[in-house]
């Protein structure tokens, strides 16, 4: 590694240090609790697959860069940058899910997800990041630049979803199915790329006769997964901008958990509210909007809390609420909520493959849904659907994994 | 010769030992307080009501440990509780402090308090020798355990087998309470004048090994004291 890269990356590095990094690369004791935390290390009890495993990685760079004294060093295994060390940096940054389950086990609770932010931060500084990840963030980034060329493209191919929503709700006349440009709409629904998210989402709105406008821009923040904080910002902005030019109330994000704590919690104040579209349903429920028919699910049903959206977002009883009027079948996994595992897909997991790590290091969640006995396996992250579908497949699971609106969307009682 | 380094250990070092330890603690909370804030929250839910009072009691009680490893948490919580007093009977040693009764030779908890506080160290440097926990921690880790088990063992000895004879203490509490009271209004007194006897020595290692303890805890993880709650309020918003 050249003197000017290692350099660059101690730049980095220092850059990402905020007080909360620097507490929690200060104040580790290294008192293992963490270790039996992580779903990776649950399902293949190797020591790098835990929170302070991947932590020391980055934290022997800090011992050698930020920390004074050469006895220090040694007792505390400082090491030098190296293309070594990198690939152990790569280790840190790609092989956690950013679901901070280790933060609840922590007596400090230190929060591995901002130093997995100071991993793959240095890796775009190496230019060593998962290309199919930044290539992604820039394509969200240029499409909000040219926006305003390919809005009839894009009208066009929401035309095209009208069908498939009516199917799932009769409209009423002179209602627009999938709404654009909606001007002081109540809600702003930002999808992801692809009908699936669009369409039973669409059914259920308009079932509630909502006022609500489809944004341009898809959800997902591939600017966060590979942990580029300028890109990030980027990316939600143009949501950010749009919700601020329709003078929305709400915008409401599809079933995208880091799309949601992005733009909740991650982008500052916004002059809107910011919920996940389980809140929204589950509000229509309770406001007699909808009314659904229970009779379209029978069987066990399990639900999987998504970390985004759950621990990192609280958003625990809304999901609940909706299958409890879904079914009277439910059941819940254990453990759930706040303790919940990870399903293993996150933190760009999915996006850029790793379908051997992700199906080797989710074999705890697998045993986990096994274990309920369900027949439907719903949850409300695009992500966590699809780790969850490859799990189901490679563990014959044998579980039908549904989206919390597909359910909803499928079970509306058409008056 | 030995005098003079015994009246070293005893007295300059301690007064350096300190000075070095407040300014370490010092230099070293301040560079964190005036390092920008995290960007965004890093809180986990469910939503704490009142987030400070529920950092600082996380700090103290770390139920997350109790959660997750009953055992461990037992001996933390002997080991935190049993420093605390430990800090509080060497202060009942001073003249203006009577916790214990004045004319008493043992200190709070008649040295009971110091053998479970060493207990404990033994169990958190035995507990690395095994498993993925051996993995993870760096000689740092082992030598900071072992650097207290040798103050704490020093300190049992001084407290409670310091009594192992047939006329009971060889030194008494009076007898150290009269050094730290020296210390405190800066006497520069040699405690040698007033304190002899074999355990002597004894007394020397304790305050020696005491003093490196010091120096070296502003550039350890034991800074966990002045960090554990702000760390603990992060979570919870």
């Amino acid at each position: 590694m050249d003197a000017k890269l290692k350099q660059e990356l101690i730049q980095t590095f220092s850059e990402r240090l905020s007080q909360a990094a620097k507490m929690y690369m200060e104040n580790c004791s290294r008192c293992g609790l963490c270790i039996e935390a992580c779903h990776a290390y649950a399902s293949s009890p190797e020591t790098r697959y835990t929170a302070v495993g991947r932590a020391q990685n980055i934290r022997r760079i800090y011992e050698e860069y930020f920390k004074k004294g050469k006895i220090a060093k040694k007792l505390n295994e400082a090491v030098e940058l190296s293309d070594f060390w990198m690939e152990k940096v790569y280790e840190t940054a790609y092989t956690c899910t950013g679901c901070r389950r280790c933060m609840t086990y922590c007596p400090f609770g230190i929060d591995t997800g901002v130093i997995q932010g100071i991993a793959k931060m240095m890796l775009i500084t190496a230019d060593q990041e998962p290309k199919a990840l930044s290539m992604l963030a820039d394509m969200s980034i240029a499409k909000g630049k040219t926006i305003e060329k390919t809005k009839t493209n894009f009208a066009a191919a929401a035309k095209n979803l009208e069908k498939e929503v009516l199917e799932r709700w009769r409209s009423e006349g002179g209602e627009d199915v999938v709404p654009l440009d909606v001007q002081d709409a109540n809600v702003l629904y930002v999808a992801l790329a692809g009908k699936h998210s669009i369409i039973p989402a669409a059914a259920i709105m308009n079932a509630a006769k909502e006022k609500w406008s489809l944004s341009y821009f898809e959800a997902v923040n591939f600017g966060a997964f590979v942990g580029n904080p300028a890109k990030t910002k980027e990316i939600a902005g143009r949501i950010i901008d749009e919700a601020k030019r329709l003078n929305v109330k709400e915008v409401v994000i599809c079933e995208c958990g880091t799309a949601y704590r992005v733009m909740k919690h991650m982008t500052g104040e916004k002059p809107f509210g910011v919920i996940t579209f389980a809140e929204l349903i589950a509000r229509y429920i309770e406001q007699g909007r909808i009314k659904l028919d229970k009779s379209k699910l029978p069987g066990k049903v399990t639900y999987h809390d998504p970390c985004q959206i759950a621990r990192q977002g609280g958003i625990y009883e809304p999901p609940r609420y909706v299958l409890n009027h879904l079914t009277d079948h439910f059941v819940e996994m254990t453990p759930n909520r706040q303790a919940n595992w990870c399903c293993g897909g996150g933190g760009g997991l999915v996006a850029i493959g790793e379908k051997d790590f992700r199906m080797k290091s989710a074999k705890v969640k697998a045993d986990q849904v096994k274990a309920t006995g369900a027949e439907v396996l719903c949850t409300a992250c695009e992500n966590c659907h699809t780790q969850l579908s490859d799990l189901n497949e490679h563990y014959g699971l044998g579980v039908e994994v549904m989206y919390l609106s597909d359910l909803t969307a499928k079970a509306l009682v058409q008056d | 010769m030995v005098n003079q380094i015994f009246y070293v250990i005893t007295v300059p070092m301690v007064y350096l030992a300190v000075a070095w330890c407040l300014v370490g603690i010092a230099v070293k909370v301040a560079r964190v307080a005036k390092t920008p804030a995290h960007p965004f929250t890093l809180k986990i839910f469910p939503d704490k009501d009142h987030p400070v009072p529920s950092a600082v009691w996380g700090a103290l009680s770390m139920p997350t440990v109790r959660r997750h490893n009953p055992t461990f948490w037992v001996f933390l919580i002997l080991f935190h509780i049993g420093v605390a007093l430990l800090i509080l009977s060497h202060l009942d040693m001073l003249p203006w402090f009577n916790i214990y009764p004045e004319d008493s030779p043992n200190m709070i908890g008649n040295g009971a308090v110091g053998v479970v506080v060493t207990a404990a160290i033994l169990y958190f440097l035995l507990r690395r020798f095994a498993g993925p926990l051996r993995e993870v921690s760096v000689p740092a880790d082992y030598l900071l355990l072992f650097l207290l088990f040798c103050v704490a063992m020093s300190g049992d000895i001084i407290s409670w087998a310091n009594s192992w004879s047939e006329n009971g203490f060889v030194l008494t509490k009076q007898d150290f309470g009269e050094y730290l009271n020296g210390l405190f209004h800066f006497s520069w007194a040699d405690p040698a004048e007033t304190i002899d006897g074999g355990h002597y020595v004894v007394l020397v290692t304790h305050v020696f090994l005491a003093n490196l303890f010091l120096m070296v805890l502003p550039f350890s993880k034991i800074m966990h004291t002045f960090f554990a709650i702000p760390l603990n309020k992060l979570r919870r918003g």
